[in-house]
Parts: C-alpha cells; sequence; structure tokens
C-alpha cells in the first residue's frame, strides 16, 4: 500500500467512531468465537486498502482501551461495518469459521454504539468549508450564503452561526459619513455634476442607470439596451404597443431670418435630385415636418454631409408677416460638427454673437447657472461654478447643456450680410420618441390640454404669466381649442400611420404629473372614440390644419419661464399628501404649469411594397427640465422603453438608413466604421486562434470593414477590361438585350463571358493560396485604379438620385419571384437595363454606391459585413431545378501567413534567448526590430488587399451593413451598399425570371445564401 | 366636401403622374377590441382560424372572455373573412351562428411630390369590406 494512499485513508477514518468500547463481559466470549470469523477472509484479501491502517490506527487507539481482546473486537466489529466486502468474503470463503452462535442482546448493544458514532460523524463537519459549499451541487440555489433559509432546514443552524462568524470577521464600516450623508440631496447633485462633466447626462440619465446599459457615445451617456432580455418584447411594443425611446441627445440648430435668405443660403447644400428640399411647400409653410439630406455646398453627387429632418415655424397668418421665419434643423449628434460648419459658411455667418446681445427678448433673465453654458465670454469654469453652488444653499439640479462643444464656445452667430441668425439649441428641448400603434392612446390619456385659465381669481400670484396674457387674447383662446379638439381625434385613429407624414400639431398641455395613475397599467384605445365620423376622416385626408401647428415651444423666453417655473417633484408630492381626500384628483388652479408641446409624426416603413407603415409614431418636443415629468406618465399609461439597440433595430425593419453607420460617404459615417472596425479587431484577437473563425482560410478579405473604394474601383476596371476583351461587344450586347426580353432563357452567346469570367476568377482563386498571384492580380489591375484613386476624393459616392434610384428599382426585376409577375414583367415590357441608360447613369455617377434592401429566399440570415456576391450561371441553374436549393459553397481557401507566423514566433522565440544571453542593453536595442516587423494575426489577411472582386468563387458586389433574422419578415433580411457598376452588369447579363438574384454569404461561413435583391424609393 | 375634391384630385394625379409618388396609407381601422380581428392574406389561413378559435373558446372564467367576435375582412381578404366564418361555424356543431355586415371603405392613397413647388395631394379610393360576427347560441 502506498504511502498516499494511506494518508488519505487515515484522513477518511480520522472521524470515524473511537467509542466503541464493550464491557469486557462478553467481549472474551466474542473474540474467541467472532474475531476469527473476521479476521480469517480479512488476512486472504491483503490488497484491500482499509487492512493495514485500521489495524495501524487500531494500535495507536490502545490507550483507550488497553485490553488486547478489546482491541481485536474493535478492528473486527470496525471492519465489518466499513468494509462490506470483508463482511460478505468470509462467509464464502471461509464456511467453517462463521460464529456458531451470535448473542442479539451484545451484538445489537454493538452495532447500536456503531450506529451512534455515525450519526455523530455526520452532524459533526469535518473540513474547513462553509455548509453552502459542502451541499451537493444540485442542492444548490441561488443566493442561499445572503439567506440562510434557504438552506435546508437541518443545516441552518449551522449556516447562523458561520454567518456570525463571518460577521464578526469582517472589517467594521467606515463611519466618518453615515448613510444619511452619504445620500444627502446636496453631496448627491454635486457628485453627480462631476461625474457628467465629460459626457452630459440625458434628463431621464438616472432612471435609465437603474435600468439600462449605458454607453458613453457622443458626448452623451446613452442607454444602450435595457437590461432585462427584452429583444422580443420590445419588437411586440412597436408593431402592437408602444415603444418609447429618449432621443434628447438630438441636437437641433435653429435658423432665423428671412426666409428667402435662409432658402437661398441653403439650396446649395441640398439637391432637388435626392428628394424634396427645405423649399417644398407643404414643409415651408409649417404643417409638415420635412428631412433632407445634406451636402457641402454645391458638391452635390460627393461630399455628403448627412440627413437631417426639418420643421419651419409656421406663419401665424393674422400676426406676424413672412419677415422672420424661424427653422429647427434636427440631427444626430455625430454629424452636428461638419453640419454646423457648412451651414455657418453657406449663410456667411461668422460674427459669434453674445445669446444676451443678439436676442435680448429671448432670454430675458439670463439667470447664473444656465447662462454660463450659453454665454460665450463670460469666463466662468466649472469649478467656480461649484464654489457658488456651495455657497448658494441651492445647488441647482443638472449641468443643463451640450456635450458635444465646449460650453465656453459661442452657440449662436450672425450673418452681417444676410441676417440670419443660426443658433444651437442642443439639449434646449426633449425629444421623446413614441413608436407604435398604442402612442395615440397614451398621448390621450397622458397628456390633458391645458385649462384655459379665466381672469380674476388669483392671477397675480401665479408665476405662469405668458399663460394669462394669452388666455387673455380670443384668437389664441380658439386656436388652443383648436388643437385640443384635434388631438383628442387622434385618440380614435388606431394607428399613427393613418395620418400624413410628418403631420405636426402644436399643443398646450397641464402638467402631466397631476393626474399619474397610482399604479402602471396599461391604456387600450377607447372604443367609444373610435367613431367613424366626419371629423377623423377630414383629420385623415387632410392633416392637421396650418394654424393647429404652432405652438409656444418656439418661443424661448416662454421656454425658459416654464422650465424655471415647474414645480418640483417634492412639492407636488407634498400637495398631494396635504390632500383631504387621499387619492382624490390635485387641483392647483392658476399655480399648475402649463407646457408647449410640439407633436411631430414620424412616417414608418414608407418605402416598398410590404408592412406599410410599420414602426410609424410620435415625437414630442418639450422644454428642457420637463422630461421626467413626462417620462413617468408615459411609461405609467404602459410603454415599453428602448435603447439605441431598439432603435437600430427599428430602422433596419423599417428598411431605412440608421444613421452613423448606413452612411460611408459622410465623415461620421467613416470615423463609425474605423471605430466599428477596431473594436471588432480587438474582440476577435481576445479570443484563443483556435476559437476564432480563420478568415484567410475562409476567403473573407476584410471581415470587419468594408473596402467601398477598393470595390467600386475595382468594378470599374473591371467591367472596361470585358469591354476591351470582347472586342466589339457593343452591338452584340444590345442584340442579346432586345433578345432577352422576349425570352426568358438567356441564349448562349453571352453565357459563354460570364463563365468564362467566371473560370478565370475560380482559377484565380483556387492559385490564389500563392501571394504571388495576389500580388500579380493587383499589379494588373494596380495601373488602372491607382491613378483613379489619386483623381477622387477617398470617400464613396453614393446613388442617391431619385430618379435614377426608381429607374433601377424597376430594373431589378420581378420583386416577388413566381412566374406570373415574371411573366407579367415580360409582357409588360419591363425592361433590363439598356446600355445607353447604363451608361448615362455611369457617367453621371461614376464608381457610386446603391443602397439595397436584401430578403433570403429560403434559409439564413445575414449579419453585418456579410458579402454580397454575383450569382455564377449554373447556381441559378441548379435553382431552376430544385427550388430547395440552399446554394453553394465556397472552396476552402489556404492560409499563406500561417508558416510566415510560424517562421515569425520560432524567430522571435531565438531572438529572445539571444537577448537573454546578452546583456540586458543590448538585448533592449535588439528587441526593436523585432517589434518593427508587421504584427501578422492569424487569421486575418496583412497587408494591402489583393483584388476584393474576383477573390472568392462568386464575384464581389457589395456589403451587408445592417442584417439580422427580421421578426417582422418571419425570415433573414439585410439591408447593405452595391456597386452601381456591378450592380448593373450583373442585371444585363441575368434572365428576367431571376433578375435581381444575389447570393449572401457572412464572413465566417463557406456556405452562400441566395437572396433578392430590392432598390426601394 | 371629399366628394368635391376627389375628381379633381384624380385628373390631377393622372396628368402628372411622373412627379408624384404614390404612397399609400393604412386603412382606417375601426376599433381595437381583444374581440375584433382583422384577417390578412399575408398569415397562414389556419393560424388565423386557430387565433379566432381560441378567443371563442376562452372559459367564461377568464377575464376578458368573448360570447362573439368580429371579423373584418378587407378587399382580397374578404373571401377569407368568409371562409374563417363557416370554419368556425361548421366546426362548433351548430353553437356558433354568424352574421355578417358589408360596408364600404374609403383608402387614402397620398401622393406626394417629386418637386417642391407642389402640395402633397390625397385621392380617396372605394375598398368593400365585410365585418361578420360570429356569436354563441344557446344549444337546445
Amino acid at each position: 500500500m502506498s504511502n498516499a494512499k494511506e494518508r488519505k485513508h487515515a484522513k477518511k477514518m480520522r472521524n470515524q467512531p473511537t467509542n466503541v468500547t464493550l464491557s469486557s463481559g462478553f467481549v472474551a466470549e466474542r473474540s474467541t468465537k467472532y474475531h476469527n470469523g473476521g479476521g480469517r477472509p480479512f488476512q486472504a484479501q491483503k490488497q484491500e486498502p482499509f487492512s493495514g491502517t485500521s489495524r495501524q490506527r487500531q494500535t495507536k487507539m490502545t490507550h483507550h482501551s488497553p485490553v488486547d481482546p478489546d482491541v481485536k473486537e474493535q478492528s473486527s466489529s470496525k471492519i465489518m461495518f466499513k468494509k462490506k466486502g470483508g463482511w460478505k468474503a468470509g462467509p464464502e470463503g471461509t464456511s467453517q469459521e462463521i460464529p456458531k452462535y451470535i448473542t442479539a442482546s451484545t451484538f445489537a448493544q454493538a452495532r447500536a454504539a456503531e450506529i451512534s458514532a455515525m450519526l455523530k460523524a455526520v452532524t459533526q463537519k469535518s473540513s474547513n468549508s462553509l455548509v453552502f459549499q459542502t451541499l451537493p451541487r444540485h442542492m444548490r440555489r441561488r443566493a442561499m450564503s445572503h439567506n440562510v433559509k434557504r438552506l435546508p432546514r437541518r443545516l441552518q443552524e449551522i449556516a447562523q452561526k458561520e454567518a456570525e462568524k463571518a460577521v464578526h470577521q469582517k472589517k467594521e464600516h467606515s463611519k466618518n459619513k453615515c448613510h444619511r450623508a452619504r445620500r444627502c440631496h446636496k453631496k448627491r447633485v454635486l457628485e453627480f455634476n462631476r461625474r457628467q462633466k465629460k459626457n452630459i447626462w440625458l434628463e431621464t440619465h438616472i432612471w435609465h442607470a437603474k435600468r439600462f446599459h449605458m454607453v458613453k457615445k457622443w458626448g452623451y451617456c446613452l442607454g444602450e439596451r435595457p437590461t432585462v432580455k427584452s429583444h422580443r418584447a420590445c419588437y411586440r411594443a412597436m408593431t402592437n404597443r408602444c415603444l418609447l425611446q429618449d432621443l434628447s441627445y438630438y441636437c437641433c440648430l435653429e435658423l432665423k431670418g428671412k426666409e428667402e435668405e435662409i432658402l437661398k443660403a441653403l439650396s446649395l447644400m441640398c439637391s432637388i435630385d435626392a428628394g424634396l428640399t427645405f423649399a417644398a411647400v407643404h414643409c415651408l409653410s409649417g404643417k409638415r415636418q420635412g428631412s433632407v439630406l445634406l451636402y457641402r455646398a454645391n458638391k452635390y453627387p460627393r461630399e455628403m454631409l448627412g440627413p437631417v429632418t426639418f420643421i419651419w415655424k409656421s406663419e401665424r397668418i393674422s400676426g406676424h408677416t413672412s419677415e422672420s421665419r424661424q427653422l429647427w434643423i434636427w440631427l444626430h449628434p455625430t454629424l452636428k460638427q461638419d453640419i454646423l460648419e457648412e451651414l455657418k459658411s453657406a449663410c456667411q455667418c461668422v460674427e459669434p454673437v453674445k445669446s444676451a446681445v443678439c436676442i435680448p427678448s429671448l432670454l430675458p433673465t439670463t439667470s447664473e447657472e444656465k447662462s454660463q453654458t450659453v454665454l460665450p465670454d463670460e469666463k466662468i469654469g466649472k469649478k467656480r461654478k461649484w464654489k457658488d453652488d456651495g455657497e448658494n444653499a441651492k445647488p441647482f439640479k443638472k449641468v443643463i447643456g451640450d456635450g458635444t462643444r465646449d460650453p465656453r464656445q459661442p452657440s449662436s452667430w450672425i450673418s452681417p450680410a444676410t441676417g440670419i441668425i443660426i443658433s444651437d439649441l442642443t439639449m434646449e428641448m426633449n425629444r421623446l420618441r413614441l413608436i407604435g400603434p398604442l402612442s395615440h392612446s397614451i398621448l390621450t390619456e397622458a397628456l390633458k390640454a391645458a385649462s384655459v385659465q379665466t381672469e380674476g381669481e388669483d392671477t397675480e400670484k401665479t408665476p405662469h404669466h405668458w399663460w394669462i396674457e394669452t388666455c387673455k387674447n380670443p384668437d389664441s383662446v380658439s386656436l388652443h381649442h383648436r388643437q385640443e379638439a384635434v388631438f383628442e381625434l387622434l385618440g380614435g385613429i388606431t394607428s399613427p400611420a393613418e395620418i400624413p407624414a410628418g403631420t405636426v400639431l402644436g399643443l398646450t398641455v397641464g402638467d402631466p404629473r397631476i393626474n399619474l395613475p397610482q399604479k402602471r397599467s396599461k391604456v387600450f384605445p377607447n372604443p367609444e372614440k373610435c367613431q367613424d365620423n366626419e371629423k377623423v376622416r377630414q383629420l385623415l385626408l387632410e392633416g392637421v390644419p396650418v394654424d393647429c401647428a404652432h405652438s409656444f415651444i418656439w418661443n424661448q423666453a416662454i421656454c425658459k419661464n416654464v422650465t424655471e417655473n415647474k414645480i418640483s417633484d417634492q412639492d407636488l408630492n407634498r400637495k398631494r399628501s396635504e390632500l383631504l381626500v387621499p387619492g382624490s384628483q390635485l387641483v392647483l388652479g392658476p399655480q399648475e404649469s402649463r407646457i408647449p408641446i410640439l407633436l411631430i409624426q414620424q412616417p414608418g416603413k414608407v418605402t416598398g411594397d410590404e408592412r406599410q407603415g410599420w414602426g410609424s409614431g410620435w415625437d414630442v418636443l418639450l422644454p428642457k427640465g420637463w422630461g421626467m415629468a413626462f417620462w413617468i406618465p408615459f411609461i405609467y399609461r404602459g410603454a415599453r422603453v428602448g435603447g439605441l439597440k431598439e432603435s437600430v433595430v427599428h430602422s433596419q425593419y423599417k428598411s431605412s438608413p440608421d444613421i452613423p453607420s448606413d452612411f460611408p460617404d459622410c465623415p461620421a459615417g467613416v470615423v463609425f466604421a474605423e471605430e466599428q472596425a477596431k473594436n471588432l479587431l480587438e474582440k476577435y484577437k481576445r479570443r484563443p486562434p483556435a476559437k476564432r473563425p480563420n478568415y484567410v482560410k475562409l476567403g473573407t478579405l476584410a471581415p470587419f470593414r468594408c473596402p467601398w473604394e477598393q470595390l467600386t474601383q475595382e468594378w470599374e476596371s473591371r467591367v472596361r477590361s470585358q469591354e476591351k476583351s470582347s472586342g466589339a461587344s457593343s452591338p452584340s450586347g444590345e442584340e442579346s438585350d432586345s433578345r432577352r426580353d422576349k425570352l426568358p432563357c438567356a441564349p448562349t452567346p453571352e453565357n459563354t463571358d460570364p463563365r468564362s469570367d467566371e473560370g478565370g476568377t475560380s482559377q484565380s482563386s483556387s492559385s490564389k493560396p500563392q501571394d504571388g498571384v495576389a500580388t500579380e492580380c493587383l499589379a494588373r489591375l494596380g495601373t488602372g485604379w491607382v491613378a483613379g484613386q489619386d483623381a477622387t476624393g477617398s470617400l464613396p459616392c453614393v446613388l442617391r438620385s431619385r430618379k435614377w434610384l426608381k429607374q433601377l428599382s424597376t430594373w431589378c426585376g420581378p420583386s416577388s419571384g413566381d412566374q406570373r409577375a415574371a411573366r407579367r414583367a415580360l409582357g409588360s415590357g419591363q425592361p433590363a437595363p439598356t446600355r445607353a441608360a447604363c451608361l448615362s447613369l455611369l457617367d453621371r455617377f461614376p464608381r457610386a454606391l446603391v443602397w439595397v434592401s436584401l430578403a433570403l429566399l429560403r434559409k439564413g440570415s445575414p449579419e453585418p459585413h456579410s458579402m454580397i456576391c454575383v450569382p455564377a450561371e449554373e447556381d441559378i441553374l441548379q435553382l431552376r431545378q430544385d427550388r430547395l436549393y440552399s446554394g453553394p459553397q465556397e472552396p476552402k481557401h489556404s492560409d499563406p501567413f500561417k508558416s510566415e507566423i510560424r517562421k515569425q514566433k520560432e524567430r522571435n522565440k531565438v531572438e529572445k534567448r539571444q537577448n537573454q544571453a546578452r546583456a540586458e542593453p543590448e538585448g533592449l536595442a535588439g528587441a526593436h526590430p523585432a517589434a518593427g516587423h508587421p504584427a501578422l494575426t492569424l487569421g486575418l489577411w496583412s497587408g494591402p488587399l489583393p483584388v476584393v472582386t474576383s477573390h472568392c468563387s462568386r464575384v464581389l458586389l457589395g456589403f451587408v451593413t445592417q442584417g439580422d433574422f427580421s421578426m417582422a419578415v418571419g425570415g433573414g433580411e439585410g439591408l447593405g451598399f452595391v456597386s452601381l457598376t456591378g450592380l448593373l452588369d450583373m442585371l444585363s447579363r441575368q434572365p428576367a425570371a431571376e433578375r435581381g438574384l444575389v447570393l449572401l454569404r457572412a464572413p465566417a461561413s463557406l456556405q452562400y445564401r441566395f437572396a433578392r435583391v430590392a432598390v426601394e424609393v | 366636401m371629399v366628394e368635391n375634391r376627389e375628381p379633381r384630385a384624380a385628373v390631377e394625379a393622372e396628368l402628372d403622374l411622373v412627379e408624384y409618388t404614390l404612397r399609400k396609407r393604412l386603412p382606417h381601422r375601426l376599433s381595437w377590441r381583444p374581440s375584433d380581428i382583422y384577417v390578412n392574406m399575408k398569415t397562414d389561413f389556419k393560424a388565423q382560424l386557430a387565433c379566432c378559435q381560441k378567443l371563442l373558446d376562452r372559459g367564461a372564467w377568464v377575464q376578458n372572455s368573448c360570447t362573439e367576435i368580429y371579423i373584418h375582412g378587407l378587399g382580397l381578404a374578404i373571401s377569407r373573412a368568409i371562409n374563417i366564418a363557416l370554419q368556425l361555424q361548421a366546426g362548433s356543431f351548430g353553437s356558433l351562428q354568424v352574421a355578417a355586415n358589408t360596408s364600404t371603405v374609403e383608402l387614402v392613397d397620398e401622393l406626394e411630390p417629386e418637386t417642391d413647388t407642389r402640395e402633397p395631394l390625397t385621392r380617396i379610393r372605394n375598398d368593400s369590406a365585410i365585418h361578420i360576427r360570429v356569436f354563441r347560441v344557446a344549444t337546445k
């Protein structure tokens, strides 16, 4: 028996009963008869582990029972109880040595002693682990160590003792500040202000921080996604109920001035070719919200700045003349810097103005704290402000300001020539977005139009003078009543998509906190309101009348007043508690705040045929400071809250581009792509090489970023070289085009073309592994596109001309794959792109990208950075034969970098060894050249990319930027960009029935899947 | 006034359809109770039938149980709505009765202008709709 085994056994036997002492009377008896019975078989099985040690133990234990027979008795009894084998082996091996008789009483007594010993051993804890740790895994429960009562009853006592012990051992809590002092309001506010120094908090930040994963983005702290598992729940809320989002981080720029001047300046920055501009009639009247794509002045197809939405302040026909108009441009914070700069140069607004000087009427009483963030010339840093806070008894609640600019910088600029004033109203307003059909019910339930203040009753005391002034004017009162009536009508409309897109409705509402329900509840539309009456019909047809779009939120003085005179929650609750009848309606009368708001309808999905109006909703604009006061009432009416992830999902299902990520042609999009690539690379490198996909072997050249520029250039040179190779191909090409109109299956002559092309690429891809071929390809194409690269800017150009997009969407062929549609398309002469049209388009937009949506035919769901490829001829043939054909496979590539990496590693090792051998300073010097090598990462292509289009067996067309399983469709759905040249080339080659079919391949997969391309306008 | 507006809008739209983009708006729904079922052509027939059956089969002890449901069908979905109602009736061994109503629904088509100088137009189309009340009768 080995030593280790012995020790182990000794440990096991440590708590064996030692108190089995028997009276000598029957010991003698037993020792003679019984002992042998145990002893003999036991010796026969010498290999049994217990024998030796139990003997040893017994010799040790002799002091307990000095009598020798006693010991023997013990040993035998012990063996019998511990070792079953020994007990059993006895009778079998030597049957004659079974004791002839057993005295029942003594035997029972002995067993009883053993049992009691066993019980005792069980109750005593042997190891120094906690009770919880001794419990078998299947009996452990959550938070058992926290709550003793979750343990099994028998262990509770011991656990209690342990817990007490642990408490005593714990270090005493620092008592320099009691809990109450630490949570004191003033301290907390200071602390909060410190924490939002770098990244601005929204007004709903604390609410979000308790429930959301927060990220620091764009100078703000934003909720990314809820901590609860709610992906599907949020989708359902968007589809059937209501999803609430805080979009207060969106920036607002205000332009004031003469209408003609503003329009003249802005017309440089946008083009009618890409959609309606700022001058659209219905937007100009202030009735609707418009959306527009901004470009650098006079650079239309290129140098995109970003998409914005805008609202003109409605003219009040009676009051103002059209002398001075007000325009709000809402944009994403990432786009702000560029657009603001461009706006300033377009409007020639160069002179920064002190807000107090330039708009004295707007900021009449600039109180200390707010003016600090607004006023440029007051050199008051944050520290100074803190001191002020310390001196004043009441620190202001939050730093209200803007995260995307330096607080000392000016926030408004005036142009001496045109008189246009641009001011930056970021964070001056809150913007809450309600998405989904129940948003009407929630709005009408949560908001009540303000009651008109009649004169007489103590109107002097109230701080809300502006409302009293308004109520004196009969015109305003009647307008208010009309707005109220329209607002009430909304409650009877079951979906925001029934209302004209971008409708603007102004309103003045009472304090929404007053009629807050006791508990969170769900509202349902009131069936009585859903009367199909004439008024609803008129609203649906005509939209909201122009004058109802007026709101006092445009007037900054009133907004300021409203923000400053907000009753704090504390006061409101105190007043509520002082009510005579608890739970009854609180009536504040003239003390109640009236809040001007602006409701803007957001159209849902407008492009495409399916799911019309999905994701439509309302945006609510509020004066600052009132965010939480509206937030909670909305939630108490049953709105679910989503974060940034939900807005990405929303834009994806709406098949509209997501703002920073889906604009590769604007600077913000480029920055975003770079950041994303960096993050993904870091994440990739964190995994061990064996546990991550080897993208080189998978043939994915750029798994983390999309090389748009290279893609478009390669396509251009590719098409050009094809034209050259086919010689005088233009007549034959047109011939084939005309022929294809008649025949669904394309004739052979030009079929040979892609096939030969295909063969070439597959050859190159099969021989690709060698690095030399790649560089050769590069060299072959190099001369063509390197020159081109110099000529153009670094940003790609995206086709956004509505005319051409419409043309493209008809070219993309039968939108549904069934034969009837195909036939109809043929019959009506759904043309293939004609050569002349293609050429004129390509001339106008050389090297452009097109935004496409992709619907998977069968299985699969695209991921971001999936590759969109041109299907080969045989793929389409196979698909035609077998409708269930899922798609071809990419042959595995070989990894030319692997051996290099190995070599490098070996080299490094050798160097290290040498360095260690050498002296220290020398070693340090020697390490540098090794670091100078380009760090190769296993599984990623290093160095400049080879030809991306023909790297794989199918020709690359573009990349997916957003893609996932779409719960709205019930299948995979993706959005992405393809090369315009490539798309036209592909469409002209494909037969009409299969026009618009592409292949999709995820970066970490070899399987291609079929998808249908659609250009949606 | 809608009647006045309609022909003018139609004529205008036909004149310059190139300058407008047609956007169909969602049809106006009557109400949104749990017992209202709007039949569409996209969801599987069986699933819609099961949905109706489930609503009817909920016992009286359930909080919002329906003794009657309303099946609404519009346009192409009329035949499907009728089919569902009849299937429900056939499967109920005489305990369900149906009562149908027809109506005309006004659909709004929005014409979005392509040029800045034009106002957006709306056109009204009419489409037929059916509203079938399926209700339980006491079996004798």
